[in-house]
């Protein structure tokens, strides 16, 4: 037999534990995209003092409008992904529903306004370095884009049938916490490349 | 409130725990009793069981483990005969074998088996009833063996991370297996770290704070939260690199005549990063020390900062070619070698160790004198020698890396550079072995012959000197790390030194430390397979362990504790039951928010 204090056990209401791999995982996928960004950026600074005459991106060739369009759309999906977590709080399933569907609907919206971006450059993976990196960048914030709105919608889903409350909201959370590491992604993207490009 | 006394039995499948009378809090894992259980393959493929999970991943890091050490050998046999057309054939396969022994050293055997021990043992030690995410734990251990399988199956289909001189499509091919096989094999650990750093910072039992946290699972959440800030930069490497390969400019994945893909996650060896992979290094020391003391670590705290200091000092991702200016000079030394930071960080990597070390010494050598001389015997088991030899394999490895960023002695590049990755990661690999032994009657609910776990400790600590200082001195006569001539497709591994033959002494004694190693490899399978053949059971705590994993039988039940863990009032918690004032601390404690 082994003791230890001799003191009653006390219920455990720590957990959270979704939320808390949520935010490691986010932690991990913010270093990656980092990583890249910080090869493209240092990339960019190298060429730029190896050869300061030739431009980065020719002039003129990437609208900064719709990448701003991007920007405000996802500024705009944040406040409605916390409008989900706070319905759900709430007990408010009729508001959460519309909430998640709306923060769905406006990463497709982005998803669609991003393969537009890139068609209307022109750019081929192998014409350049500046090009390839320009693909590297925009193509994994694609994936983590596809993989917000995917748990989005797949915790809209968990809500339409019915699987929280006030008491079961983590996921709810969890998916925002995971949205709002992906806009912090486009607002990098945004202000390093198209608007500092 | 008793904890558990259930009788061990001699098959792998443990019993069913009775069910815990206060209801599982919200969104805990669910007790592996509460579905039938499955054996054999299907079990293999099916179980949420993280003690199973934790097998699988440490059977696929000594897998590794004996793979590696053995090509380690035939690579330093190949150092001597001052030409890799001897025993490989051309400079492009030992290039190849050269990198699969270093980056799966790091990769494919220190990271899988402190993984394996963390996804086993560390929910018992904060006191849960498995590990968080228990089938994202599951994938990643299947993931790493896939991964793994392609990256060592494409480096003998002339893979690997570049080439040297020249190559085939198909051979262009096996290069980018290669990198797919990496990046899944990160891919891996990253999803285990962050199941093992959730279940530390989760889902630990009532009561036990982040300082009360038993030292292995607090130094796994400091390993793992640098992996998890570090991993995801080299899996982006890969990717640039993959896709460069697949269609790219060419400018990031030059594959002929350079070394350059290798370099591109080479930072996972240099320092600092090197020293991530021996974080739970520390961590084992810490854990080991009170067993051998029998009492409290004497400055539990104290450890607990020190490894936070010695993770912060080995996050080295920013350590890098491209996050530098121009790539390399003309005798391929990187160019950030000097750099403040680089300096900095490698000046005080040392110092956590040397701190770790005193505060053992000092919880050891603290008690009576009367009363020393009863912990010699412990001092002598297999876990304690195996984790002093590791801290003091870390110690060199830290020292010798503190030599290596001092200017005046330009050491980069050379094989001072190798030395510091050998004994920082053969410190990780006896610090794991340490932990098999350690654990044993947890893993399997058998000890592990004393005998052969002494001789392996050994073998490990004496090959590792032999190896580490072979090159730690060679670095002080010019000896490159790897030099080769790619205009004239052909290398020179020995450098063009005036010191050649001290050199080629060195290389001598390195292989002697190389066939050492492997030879401890070697009996760490024949222990396993000795103690598989025995049917003599262990009791549940043979070494007076204080923390929570120890009041669970050996092997374990299923969902580990028959009742809720008692709340936990300080780091050793089993110590806690000796002494009577406890009690009165504990209540005092009652109702405080932890």
């Amino acid at each position: 037999m082994v003791t230890t204090t001799g003191l009653p056990a006390a219920q455990i209401n720590r957990p959270r534990t979704l939320l808390v791999g949520t935010v490691f995982g986010c932690a991990a996928v913010f270093m990656g995209f980092v990583g890249i960004i910080g090869i493209y950026v240092l990339q960019r600074a190298n060429a730029r003092t190896a050869v300061p005459e030739v431009e980065w991106f020719p002039e003129g060739v990437i609208d900064l409008g719709p990448s701003g369009f991007i920007f405000w759309t996802l500024v705009l999906s944040m406040f409605t992904v916390q409008w989900a977590v706070q319905a759900i709080n709430a007990d408010d399933r009729t508001n959460a529903y519309v909430a998640l569907a709306l923060t769905a609907l406006f990463g497709a919206a982005i998803f669609n306004q991003l393969w537009f971006i890139i068609g209307d450059t022109g750019f081929a993976l192998a014409a350049s370095e500046a090009q390839f990196l320009f693909f590297v960048v925009n193509g994994t914030f694609i994936v983590f884009l596809i993989a917000a709105v995917l748990f989005v919608t797949f915790t809209f889903v968990r809500a339409l049938v019915g699987q929280f409350s006030p008491r079961r909201a983590e996921a709810v959370s969890s998916a925002a916490v995971f949205w709002h590491t992906v806009v912090l992604m486009w607002a990098v993207v945004y202000f390093l490349i198209y608007i500092g490009k | 409130m008793t904890m558990t006394d259930s009788a061990p039995t001699i098959t792998d499948s443990a019993p069913v725990a009775e069910p815990a009378s206060a209801p599982p809090p919200e969104h805990a894992p669910v007790p592996a009793s509460a579905s039938p259980r499955a054996t054999g393959l299907f079990d293999a493929l099916t179980t949420t069981d993280h003690k199973r999970v934790g097998r699988l991943w440490l059977r696929s890091g000594l897998v590794m483990l004996l793979a590696i050490t053995i090509i380690g050998v035939v690579v330093r046999i190949e150092y001597i005969t001052s030409s890799p057309d001897s025993v490989f054939g051309g400079i492009n396969s030992f290039f190849q074998y050269f990198n699969l022994y270093r980056i799966g050293l790091a990769l494919l055997v220190a990271a899988p088996l402190f993984i394996g021990l963390a996804t086993l043992v560390v929910p018992m030690q904060v006191g849960a009833t498995n590990i968080a995410f228990p089938r994202a734990a599951h994938s990643a251990a299947w993931l790493f063996m896939i991964g793994a399988g392609i990256t060592v199956i494409s480096v003998f289909a002339v893979g690997g991370w570049g080439a040297l001189d020249g190559v085939t499509p198909a051979q262009r091919d096996a290069i980018a297996l290669t990198l797919v096989g990496t990046a899944l094999v990160i891919l891996s650990l990253i999803v285990a770290s962050v199941c093992i750093a959730t279940t530390v910072v989760s889902l630990r039992t009532s009561g036990m704070t982040l300082l009360r946290v038993p030292l292995f699972a607090w130094s796994m959440l400091v390993a793992t939260s640098v992996w998890l800030l570090t991993l995801p930069v080299a899996l982006a490497n890969l990717a640039v690199v993959y896709f460069d390969l697949r269609g790219g400019p060419g400018k990031f994945a030059v594959v002929e005549g350079s070394n350059a893909i290798y370099t591109q996650i080479g930072w996972l060896l240099e320092q600092p990063q090197v020293y991530a992979w021996a974080i739970p290094v520390l961590g084992m020391l810490g854990q080991v020390v009170p067993v051998i003391a029998q009492r409290r670590h004497a400055q539990h705290i104290v450890a607990v900062a020190l490894i936070g200091v010695f993770g912060l000092l080995s996050v080295g991702a920013w350590n890098q070619p491209w996050f530098q200016g121009p790539r390399y000079d003309e005798k391929f030394v990187y160019s950030y070698d000097e750099t403040f930071v680089f300096i900095v960080f490698g000046l005080f990597a040392a110092l956590p160790v040397v701190g770790l070390v005193a505060a053992g010494a000092k919880t050891i050598l603290g008690r009576p004198p009367t009363e020393r001389m009863s912990a010699i015997p412990r001092l002598l088991s297999v876990h304690s020698l195996a984790a002093l030899g590791a801290s003091v394999l870390l110690l060199a490895g830290t020292v010798a890396g503190l030599v290596r960023v001092i200017e005046p002695w330009d050491l980069g590049g050379r094989t001072t550079v190798t030395a510091v990755m050998n004994l920082a990661l053969f410190a990780s690999v006896l610090a794991a072995i340490a932990g098999i032994w350690f654990w044993a009657p947890k893993i399997s609910g058998k000890e592990l012959p004393a005998a052969h776990g002494r001789l392996v400790t050994l073998k490990i600590v004496a090959g590792a000197v032999l190896l580490g200082g072979a090159d730690f001195v060679s670095g002080f006569f010019e000896a490159p790390a790897f030099a080769y001539s790619v205009a004239t497709s052909s290398a020179v591994l020995v450098a063009e030194s005036p010191h050649q033959d001290l050199i080629q002494a060195m290389n001598v004694i390195a292989v002697v430390g190389a066939v050492l190693i492997a030879l401890g490899v070697l009996g760490v399978f024949a222990a396993l397979v000795k103690a598989a053949k025995s049917k003599e059971l262990t009791d549940d705590n043979p070494y007076g362990g204080q923390t929570l994993e120890w009041a669970t039988s050996s092997p374990p039940l299923a969902g580990n504790f028959s009742e809720p863990p008692e709340r936990v009032v300080s780091e050793a918690p089993l110590l806690d039951a000796a002494t009577d004032t406890v009690n009165e601390i504990g209540k005092s404690e009652i109702g405080k928010d932890t």
